[in-house]
């Protein structure tokens, strides 16, 4: 089975015929082509599939493309503003929040959920928000300075 | 224009990754994301048991599935590969007989992954299944199949030394101990899961892949020797990688397979393994029992050493003979220990090959030493920090295994860790389970002599400078996270006293750029940094003396100010582009190169067999303080602050040496805290991030990192190691911040809730 | 791309038109956030027909007041739970084990109905497709042995679900909606002792709301898990505690375990503790009624005999705290 998936890809309507048992994650990067969404494990535990879905993190690897019907699905290619990096994307490049990169998009997405609901997060308000993402080069210490660098870079 | 410039420095200062945007934009491809719209659907059959003499792999049926394109076995190679030319022992697809469950019996390549899977499903495995080991011990005993006919006993290596008086030293201590230690087996769990890209070329019989790869170079080699195509025919280029720690030091089977099937395809097919066959094809460390004896004086200073290890290799050797070498070796070049007794069995077992991970060989054999010195100088009353001080080395020197040591940080490291974490007031006075604990430790920059050494130098680097006036710096060197491509860029720039983004850099393509040995033993900042200065060196030379024959000057006589270049006696000089102007116009476009070769004093001698394992041009040296609580309710171990101090030379990039620190840390917290992984009779049951427990941002502690700076004289501006050697410390100094909590001393790991909770309430260990 | 097995995928709007969906289609399951069953799905363990995604009905998304005390929807996200501010104050238990699922982008999606209709848990059955046809599947599943106790005929797979015993110490009661119309029940009566059949749920049923009662709300409660990492997870054990005192004695003491067996469920016999002071004794005694009731077996890496041990242990703490508190 399948049928046409209507919704709103980094701000761009498209409509594209999906199969029902597609997932968001394999919707993104094999029909949209939009490769920046990683898949780092087998269902929900590392979190580098992460993408917002109506401005929340979720993770496109246990969702079902065909569920985000009439959605506002937004991912990492999203994030760049006249073509440079976001605040985010910024933090995480100067601050080395970023080693080997693998994590990094899910990373910042599940970062870009937490800044929108939380503008001004403290250490434990990081640690709590993005510990269903798994790096595994960093020890996160940076991980968090460069969340924190973007919230100061942020502020009005 | 202003010419009155001055050369840009870039050397000692954080600098971001020169890959850095292209990572944090999702503009970064990895294996898995690298166009190929044609690419077929690669997919393993893997064995479902553990030891069996394979009888029949019938795949006419798999083969009339339409969209299937190609199947392959074993039948269709006949190669060995192995990262070891005396250890070979593993074929792409198993041939025979398989050893391990998960072992690639049959691939296919398909149009979709489910036209794959059902191919898959339908091929028919026959076999006579024979007895299994999973246990070293098992695969010892007596009467025991043989894995390997050449391996007889399933031992892969027996590794044995005895250098100075080691009976004589246990007899001159005041306190000799003995203590057994289990370390489980773990896995590096990079955040990428396997991934490959094979494009065979049919008209021109040509390979090109691209392989999630720490080691481009010896995945090359192995091409083409599975395939039986000339080297020549083959191309490897290096995607962006998402992590190694060490399991894609050798050529894995998935990047075999892949090229296999593209050949037999003929065209482009790309695996991509699940995070299931990752940890399936394993290559971590292996689970190693210990039994350790030290022997001690009461001023502190260590009288002799005894170890004997048994390290669970898995089915087929890998990097499995270094591995049990180093963790004998390795026990050297930390203190200063005269007598050394070691015996070590590398054992093979029905199990997933292991092979080098983060800290190879040495992590395993720290934690029973620190973690023994740890106890006996409590026994003894004596402080940690003033045992360790009592044992230090002094550069320059050899160790009794002939090991070369210019440059020695530690005791600055010890300095930094003690009065940082406030060792002196707060030891022993943080309160009900709460303790502070510390340990040292060590790591090569690389080994001098390289597995695979044809006696070419250790490393190459082009420079390549055209009429636009750009630096391309061409190398083979894989960046795979560690920040290696940017480095090279740093030595290159402060050199040429530019700034780094005039220079470009190509990473790991074989068609372009010079071979490389890779990514591994921390070898790359050390060797390829050195050679990225000579061909820097080079270039300057060049340029100078294009700049003095157009200025009419002496080449001594020419000042190089980076984006200026000036006579002496002059004001204006010639901006750099025009230097290069006049440098391409005598020759057309400029390729320099720089290499770097080890000294013959550093590969170590001959006292005994293996000694040469664990050379290097240098060692790094850390310290570090861990602080903890335990819950006494869960046995829960919280990590509260790690104290370390790194001493690696020379920080060419703080940000980057900071970052591996911290990293390597963090890694030793993951063995030392929860990390293991299980078998259920050689089924890995623990094969997925939810049951193998990497840490989480929670529970991670707050590392501060200071970094010593020794200036190793042979280093590339003084630098050596820093991405391995703070790991192996960790775990013991959280032993010994745990005993310093509760008063027990895990001997055991990881540490998991159960097995402390068992040594809280039995005093014993766990079961 | 992920190897997915094929299903139908259908977006009801109402849950009328859900359990019509379901009656209709007896391979159909319901899909709510996913953070369980697609995973199940990926791996094989589930095949289903169709999947009824209920995350389009309104109905299911409400918390509404009802009688002095909640009606949760069922369709309700774990962080809207544990950020509702009635909830935390009222029912202090359930918006502390809300928040201890999973992580905090797993909470972002997964529902307060699919925490309570999660899957039971084993080391030998949560695994691919391959791997458990390696090992000769499982009693749970297509298999004819248990790899935790290879003689039994019993299923001992592990209920691990945090919110539900938070809700059974606040004396929850499901609203089930099927094919037969809709019909409340005790939370308690949802599950079967059974790793392979835990849900008490009729064909074609779906959770469609939680009523915590008035009765209980304001009565200090509290909830707490063992586990390996700070996040992610599955509880090795899990407590939680609602306290009442009165004049220096316990009025009323409810101990719900979770992940110690295929079912959570309310420790028996802690009226005991009634109308005497909660003391170190009798602490002792709640810890060690618990260790006896949960039995937990072999089905994670940890021993079960520590997730025993420290299921007492949380117990015990819990209620030492609501003591203290308590004026």
């Amino acid at each position: 089975m399948e049928s046409t998936l209507h919704l709103t890809l980094n701000g761009r309507r498209r409509g594209d015929l999906v199969p029902d048992n597609m997932l968001l994650v394999d919707y993104l990067r094999e029909v949209a082509a939009l490769t920046g969404t990683k898949i780092g494990c087998d269902g929900g535990e590392c979190g580098a599939c992460t993408v917002l879905v109506d401005g929340r993190p979720r993770h496109s690897c246990l969702t079902l493309a065909g569920a985000c019907q009439g959605r506002h699905v937004e991912t990492i290619e999203s994030l760049e503003e006249g073509g440079r990096m976001a605040a985010l994307q910024r933090g995480f490049h100067e601050k080395l929040g970023a080693q080997c990169g693998f994590c990094t998009p899910g990373m910042i997405m599940a970062a870009e959920g937490l800044l929108r609901a939380t503008p001004d997060p403290g250490t434990e308000d990081i640690r709590a928000s993005m510990a269903s993402n798994i790096c595994r080069c960093t020890g996160y210490i940076k991980i968090i300075e460069a969340v924190q660098a973007a919230a100061r870079e942020l502020a009005p | 224009m202003n010419r009155v410039a001055a050369p840009v420095s870039s050397i000692g200062l954080s600098q971001p990754l020169v890959d850095g945007p292209e990572k944090v934009t999702g503009r970064a491809r990895y294996a898995a994301d690298l166009a190929s719209p044609q690419a077929l659907v690669g997919r393993l059959l893997r064995s479902p048991v553990s030891h069996a003499e394979i009888t029949a792999l019938d795949t006419s049926a798999a083969r009339r599935i339409p969209g299937v394109v190609a199947v392959i076995t074993g039948d269709d190679c006949d190669e060995t590969f192995g990262i070891l030319p005396i250890a070979q022992n593993e074929y792409p697809l198993a041939r025979g007989r398989v050893r391990y469950r998960g072992e690639p019996l049959a691939a296919v390549a398909a149009v979709d992954a489910e036209t794959a899977q059902r191919a898959i499903d339908a091929i028919e495995f026959a076999y006579d299944e024979l007895p299994a080991y999973y246990t070293a011990a098992d695969a010892r005993a007596d009467g025991a199949v043989e894995l390997h006919a050449e391996r007889p006993g399933n031992i892969d290596r027996h590794a044995e030394f005895e250098l100075g008086d080691v009976d004589g030293g246990f007899e001159a201590a005041d306190l000799v101990r003995e203590e057994t230690y289990h370390c489980a087996e773990i896995c590096q769990v990079q955040s990428e899961p396997h991934a490959v890209l094979a494009d065979y070329d049919a008209e021109r019989d040509r390979i090109t892949v691209s392989p999630s790869t720490q080691v481009p170079y010896y995945v090359h080699l192995m091409l083409a020797k599975t395939l039986k195509m000339e080297k020549s025919r083959i191309r490897v280029v290096k995607p962006y990688i998402g992590g190694g720690f060490g399991c894609r030091t050798e050529a894995l089977n998935v990047d075999l397979i892949c090229a296999l099937l593209a050949r037999a395809a003929k065209g482009a097919v790309r695996i991509v393994a699940s995070r299931e066959e990752t940890f399936i094809t394993h290559r971590g460390r292996p689970e190693t029992g210990l039994r350790l004896k030290i022997g001690l004086k009461q001023d502190g200073t260590i009288t002799a050493v005894e170890c004997h290890a048994v390290q669970r290799g898995g089915a087929y050797s890998g990097y499995g003979l270094v591995t049990i070498l180093y963790n004998g070796s390795l026990l050297y070049a930390l203190y200063d220990i005269e007598a050394i007794r070691y015996e070590g069995f590398r054992v093979l077992t029905n199990t997933p090959p292991c092979g080098a991970m983060r800290g190879h060989g040495t992590v395993n054999a720290r934690f029973a030493f620190e973690n023994l010195l740890d106890a006996m100088a409590a026994e003894m009353g004596l402080d940690a920090f003033a045992v360790r001080r009592a044992n230090m080395l002094k550069a320059p020197t050899f160790t009794t295994n002939d090991l070369m040591i210019n440059s020695y940080g530690l005791p600055q490291c010890l300095d930094w860790v003690e009065e940082a974490s406030g060792w002196k007031e707060r030891k022993g006075r943080l309160g009900p389970n709460r303790g502070l604990g510390m340990a040292c430790s060590h790591y090569i920059s690389g080994a001098s002599k390289p597995v695979n050494w044809t006696g070419e130098p250790h490393a190459t680097v082009h420079l390549k400078v055209d009429f636009d006036g750009s630096i391309t710096l061409l190398t083979g060197a894989a960046e795979i996270g560690q920040g290696s491509s940017t480095v090279l860029v740093q030595c290159v720039a402060e050199v040429l006293g530019l700034d780094m983004s005039r220079i470009r850099i190509i990473a790991a393509d074989s068609a372009l750029t010079p071979k490389d040995n890779g990514s591994y033993s921390s070898r790359v900042t050390y060797m390829v940094g050195n050679a990225a200065i000579q061909a820097a060196t080079e270039l300057k030379r060049v340029l100078v003396e294009a700049a003095a024959a157009k200025l009419d000057a002496r080449p001594e006589d020419v000042e190089c100010l980076g984006e200026v270049y000036r006579a002496a006696t002059q004001d204006e000089g010639l901006a750099f582009d025009e230097v290069v102007v006049a440098a391409l116009a005598e020759t057309g476009t400029l390729t320099v190169k720089g290499n770097y070769d080890t000294i013959p004093e550093s590969h170590g001698g001959k006292k005994y067999r293996g000694a040469a394992i664990g050379g290097s041009m240098a060692f790094s040296y850390a310290a570090q303080a861990v602080e903890v609580s335990v819950d006494p309710d869960t046995a829960q171990i919280t990590v509260e602050k790690v104290w370390v101090a790194h001493d690696c030379g020379k920080a060419l990039n703080p940000l980057a040496v900071e970052g591996q620190v911290q990293g390597s840390v963090w890694m030793g917290m993951g063995q030392a805290l929860s990390e293991e992984t299980h078998y259920h009779k050689g089924l890995g049951i623990t094969s997925n991030m939810l049951d193998y427990r990497v840490p989480t941002i929670v529970e991670s502690p707050p590392i501060e990192v200071k970094i010593i700076e020794s200036m190793d004289p042979h280093g590339p501006f003084g630098a050596k190691e820093a991405g391995e050697g703070s790991l192996s410390g960790f775990l013991p100094a959280l032993a010994s911040a745990v005993a310093d909590a509760i008063g027990v001393r895990p001997v055991e790991l990881p540490m998991t809730p159960d097995r402390l909770m068992r040594l809280m309430e039995k005093g014993g260990r766990s079961g | 791309m992920e190897y997915m097995p094929e299903f139908r995928l259908c977006a009801p709007a109402s849950v009328d038109e859900a359990v019509g969906l379901a009656a209709a289609d007896a391979g159909a399951r319901y899909l709510s956030g996913g953070t369980d069953l697609v995973v199940n799905v990926r791996r094989g363990i589930e095949r289903p027909a169709a999947l009824i995604d209920l995350s389009a009905i309104g109905e299911l998304k409400d918390i509404d007041e009802d009688d002095g005390g909640l009606r949760l929807g069922a369709g309700v996200v774990l962080r809207d739970l544990a950020e509702n501010e009635t909830l935390r104050r009222d029912f202090a238990a359930v918006a502390e084990a809300a928040l201890a699922v999973a992580g905090p982008t797993h909470r972002e999606y997964a529902t307060l109905g699919g925490n309570l209709c999660l899957d039971t848990r084993c080391l030998f059955y949560n695994q691919s497709e391959w791997w458990r046809g390696a090992n000769d599947y499982c009693l749970k599943k297509e298999g004819e042995t248990c790899h935790v106790a290879p003689k039994g005929s019993f299923c001992f797979a592990a209920f691990s679900g945090d919110v539900a015993p938070a809700l059974l110490v606040s004396g929850a009661e499901v609203e089930l909606a099927g094919p037969e119309g809709r019909r409340r029940i005790p939370l308690a009566e949802l599950y079967n002792d059974d790793g392979m059949d835990h849900l008490a749920l009729k064909a074609g049923e779906l959770v469609a709301a939680v009523h915590l009662p008035g009765a209980v709300a304001g009565v200090p409660s509290a909830y707490a898990k063992a586990r390996v990492r700070g996040s992610i997870d599955f509880p090795l054990a899990g407590a939680a505690v609602a306290l009442a005192m009165k004049g220096g004695g316990v009025e009323d003491l409810r101990v719900g375990l979770t992940a110690v067996g295929p079912r959570p469920f309310l420790v028996e016999d802690t009226e005991r503790f009634a109308d005497a002071p909660l003391d170190g004794a009798a602490l002792d005694d709640l810890r060690e009624m618990v260790r006896a009731q949960a039995q937990p077996m072999r089905t994670t890496t940890v021993a079960p005999w520590y997730r025993r041990r420290v299921a007492g242990n949380l117990a015990r703490r819990l209620a030492a705290g609501l003591a203290a508190a308590s004026p």
